[in-house]
């Protein structure tokens, strides 16, 4: 049976299928703004995620610039303290929870979970369509709280500031971020049930794509950190506006619990923002590096074991704060071994580039980007979970940047990968490649002026969160500043050029990079039930062996050139 | 599914698992007023912990549920016990230092 | 499930209905999803009160005796009444939940919903007499709290706050539960094999699991000795 399909594809379609003409895509099933707030399809939701992250990313994206302009010089010549810190904290809350934490599996995960699993849907669309209300809802919450003043306590909401000195719009915002916990837990439950009930037949766990596994292994961590999260933030809210004693030390309140709760959640976050990304790098480098994954099992291995071991870190987060040393020297130690799993990962991507044919297309360029960025970003991490040095470099820009390269250099590079690698099915356009290939080396060295800087002057003791500093480190930040608008630029023009190819970009067919995964063997853009009859799967992920060959297709291939829009 | 097709056979089955809850809400009463000393606490959550139990295995029927849905319950404690023992870790080695 | 009254077509919903399987499969597949779907979220939900109660926990190992002083004036009656209430609306919500899945057994299934909720609701009353005494009696954390020790505001920062949590949760399942009344009065085929059903009625199980913890936490600290 297997051999004859890799003979030919096409004899196992049903021949009349193959006679169809266009096939009408999911975007031509209705076009008023009604048939999108009310929609049940999977794509659509996905559709709508990527306008409210996007959204959300240029607000956060805003007062970052406003931070790097401010920060050029030493002195406070754009804006004073309070304004200063309000700035940051509108940069972290809205970029970690309305755009990091949502952005690859509501968008991608939404879109490709079903398809590559070879599902209609995902397993509750209603409650798909309410994840993306709340997830609005709150991201407008808490865009309210901006509006209404403004929050201070940086994106942390440390207490007892945040509870009872800080005279900002506090309670405002945790409930914004209350009410989108809402939504990544239903996202969560969704994904999860999907992947276990919904699985086309032959898709057994071990033939996932590893963007599957990426999904559903972040999906645990939606499920099982976010509600602690929410009650920390409910404790917040309860002390600021009641005047309950929680955390309050003048009643015996014990604020370091607070970070406890906080970072069991906000710790496992960084895996939600991060293993997503690791998804899509080990669809895209497969792809391009026409090579079969390196070491499968233990890349799935690996995401399992860094979203469960990622809840027992927390505490490195914690070691300047008064924890017990006891508890500091056991949190070391676990988070020195979850960096096991990360390096498994950049291992193994590295080896599945030995002996293969690598293109360097627009996707790629962001991949390879990805995988230097967090290995910086990964090892620095090191650095931070070992006691002595990160008491050193606590609160410092090193602390900073060694986030940003996880967080926004690895992430955000993955998430342009994905956007690059999957627009022609999403939209059913090819965007220009070479303006892509541009942007995505731009992104790399503006990424690296910004943040490379910051380690040094980190290193050298420079704290953060001032909007002041002492002049021997302007040259640190005149650097990290020019970075930042190379950087902005680099974000700006998928933004262009994306939207250019919507219009006037050529029709895309059906598999553009000739990539093995089932979300290929459907139309560009898919139809509203993902696939012409049920498929069915006959082997592993990721066919591109041998070296040279065309990948081997399980599923018919549709008529090539795409679907009606 | 062993189904029970009558109104008795459905409170065949429910009715003397209440009145166990019941009576272990009797025995939770009265153990708080006797005199355990430090055991209370251990006392009376362990009859909390035994009564949730009844009411996971025969109310909300966990007894006869699939090896995913048992897995899916179990993964609710084992991430407690994570937030649990990791926090105490620091709270109650900081007391005892102090 | 042969049971040939059980409405399959009506109850059959996205995208379980589009995996070519017979429709009572179909139905039994989509029921397995819902259940695990709350489960998921009963996970979730655990980790939710869990935090609450490891705040609990370190703050009352903290301060053991501020936290058995302050135990001492909760009203041990109401908490006991309470419990009885809620594992009794346990029991109705369980024979309801058995009785669904079949469609002879239409009438208990409504009845025992019925109960279900006015159990609920007799709960809530209870909660709200009782807060009505621990408000007169000073019991709200603040300035002119009946106990002199600071810590002991803690405990009842917990209590205020738990209560209010466990009560917002029972809410939500009175609501649900009223739901699938209004949905049995109207359309009584809708009721027997509904996953719907299954899914209200544990949740509203683990809310009543929730409480058997308060009410320790709450009523039975400090009380000998």
């Amino acid at each position: 049976m297997s051999t004859r399909v890799a003979e030919s594809p096409a004899s196992l379609a049903d021949p009349d299928e193959l006679a169809l003409g266009l096939p009408e895509s999911y975007l031509s099933a209705g076009s008023t703004l009604g048939s999108w707030l009310t929609t049940t399809d999977h794509k659509r939701i996905a559709i709508l995620y990527a306008l409210s992250v996007t959204l959300f990313f240029f607000i956060g994206g805003v007062a970052a610039t406003m931070v790097r302009l401010e920060l050029f010089t030493p002195q406070a010549d754009l804006v004073g303290a309070d304004t200063y810190n309000k700035l940051f904290t509108l940069h972290g809350v809205i970029m970690v929870w309305f755009f990091l934490i949502p952005s690859i599996p509501t968008t991608f995960g939404n879109f490709l979970l079903p398809l590559m699993i070879g599902a209609r849907d995902l397993a509750f669309p209603k409650l798909n369509l309410a994840s993306w209300y709340l997830n609005v809802l709150g991201g407008l919450t808490t865009t309210a709280a901006v509006l209404a003043g403004g929050i201070d306590t940086g994106w942390t909401f440390y207490v007892p500031y945040s509870t009872t000195f800080s005279n900002t719009a506090v309670t405002v915002g945790v409930m914004g971020v209350f009410i989108s916990g809402f939504s990544t837990i239903a996202t969560g439950v969704n994904f999860i049930a999907t992947t276990h009930l919904l699985r086309a037949p032959g898709m057994t766990w071990f033939r996932l794509p590893l963007f599957v596994w990426a999904m559903y292994t972040t999906s645990i961590i939606f499920v099982l950190a976010t509600p602690v999260l929410a009650l920390t933030l409910i404790l917040v809210a309860a002390e600021r506006t009641l005047g309950l004693p929680i955390f309050d030390p003048a009643r015996g309140g014990d604020p370091i619990l607070y970070q406890h709760l906080f970072w069991f959640y906000s710790h496992p976050a960084v895996y939600i923002m991060l293993l997503p990304g690791m998804g899509i790098v080990s669809e895209v480098i497969t792809c391009f590096a026409r090579r079969r994954i390196f070491g499968y099992e233990f890349m799935v291995y690996a995401l399992v074991a860094i979203a469960v071991i990622g809840f027992f870190t927390w505490g490195h987060h914690m070691f300047t704060s008064g924890m017990s040393p006891y508890a500091a020297l056991i949190f070391s130690f676990l988070s020195f071994v979850v960096a096991v799993p990360s390096a498994i990962k950049v291992f193994n991507w590295t080896a599945t580039l030995y002996r293969g044919q690598v293109g360097f297309e627009s996707p790629m360029l962001y991949v390879l980007g990805y995988i230097g960025l967090f290995t910086v970003g990964g090892l620095t991490g090191l650095f931070l979970a070992s006691i002595p040095i990160d008491v050193h470099v606590q609160d410092t820009y090193f602390v900073v940047a060694h986030f940003h390269y996880i967080m926004v250099g690895a992430t955000v590079s993955a998430y342009f990968a994905g956007l690059h690698f999957w627009w022609p099915k999403f939209t059913g356009r090819m965007y220009p490649e070479t303006w892509a290939k541009f942007a995505a080396v731009l992104m790399f060295f503006g990424f690296n002026l910004t943040f490379f800087p910051q380690f040094i002057a980190g290193y050298l003791g420079m704290p953060r969160r001032y909007h002041v500093y002492p002049p021997e480190f302007q040259v640190w930040n005149v650097l990290s500043s020019s970075g930042a608008a190379v950087l902005a630029a680099a974000y700006l023009m998928p933004l262009g050029y994306l939207t250019w190819s919507l219009f006037f970009g050529a029709r895309a067919v059906n598999d553009p990079w000739n990539a093995s995964g089932l979300e290929w063997r459907t139309t560009s853009p898919p139809p509203r039930d993902n696939f012409f009859g049920r498929p069915a799967v006959l082997g592993k992920p990721y066919n591109y062996h041998p070296e040279g060959a065309e990948p081997v297709h399980d599923q018919p291939r549709m008529p090539s050139q795409g679907s009606l829009t | 599914m062993s189904a029970p097709v009558s109104a008795g056979a459905v409170w065949r089955r429910v009715l003397p698992v209440w009145l166990g809850l019941m009576a272990l809400l009797a025995l939770a009463c009265a153990a708080a007023y006797a005199p355990l000393g430090p055991w209370t606490v251990a006392v009376s959550f362990g009859i909390a912990a035994t009564q949730a139990l009844l009411v996971a295995l025969l109310f909300m029927r966990l007894d006869s549920a699939s090896a995913l849905i048992r897995l899916t319950a179990a993964c609710g404690l084992f991430w407690s016990a994570i937030l649990f023992s990791l926090s105490l870790a620091d709270v109650l080695s900081r007391l005892t230092r102090t | 499930m042969s049971d040939p009254a059980i409405a399959t077509e009506a109850l059959l919903r996205e995208p379980w209905d589009g995996l070519k399987l017979p429709e009572e499969q179909a139905l039994s597949y989509q029921r397995t999803g819902a259940t695990f779907g709350i489960w998921i979220f009963i996970a979730s939900e655990v980790l939710f009160f869990g935090a609450l109660f490891l705040f609990y926990t370190a703050v009352r190992a903290e301060h053991a005796e501020a936290f058995a002083a302050a135990a001492r004036e909760t009203n041990i009656v109401y908490g006991t009444v309470n419990t009885a209430l809620l594992l009794t609306s346990g029991l109705t919500a369980a024979a309801a939940s058995r009785a669904s899945e079949h469609a002879a057994l239409i009438r208990l299934t409504r009845w025992c919903l019925v109960a279900t909720a006015l159990l609920g609701l007799a709960f809530l009353v209870v909660k709200g007499l009782e807060y009505r005494e621990d408000i007169a009696e000073h019991l709200v954390p603040g300035p002119g709290f009946k106990l002199p020790e600071a810590s002991a505001q803690l405990f009842f920062g917990f209590y205020w706050l738990s209560t209010a949590i466990h009560g917002i949760h029972l809410m939500i399942g009175i609501g649900l539960v009223a739901r699938l009344i209004v949905i049995g009065w109207r359309h009584p085929e809708r009721i027997p094999g509904n996953p719907q059903v299954e899914v209200t009625l544990l949740y509203w199980g683990f809310v009543d699991m929730v409480w058997l913890f308060l009410y320790p936490a709450l009523y039975l600290a400090g009380r000998s000795g």
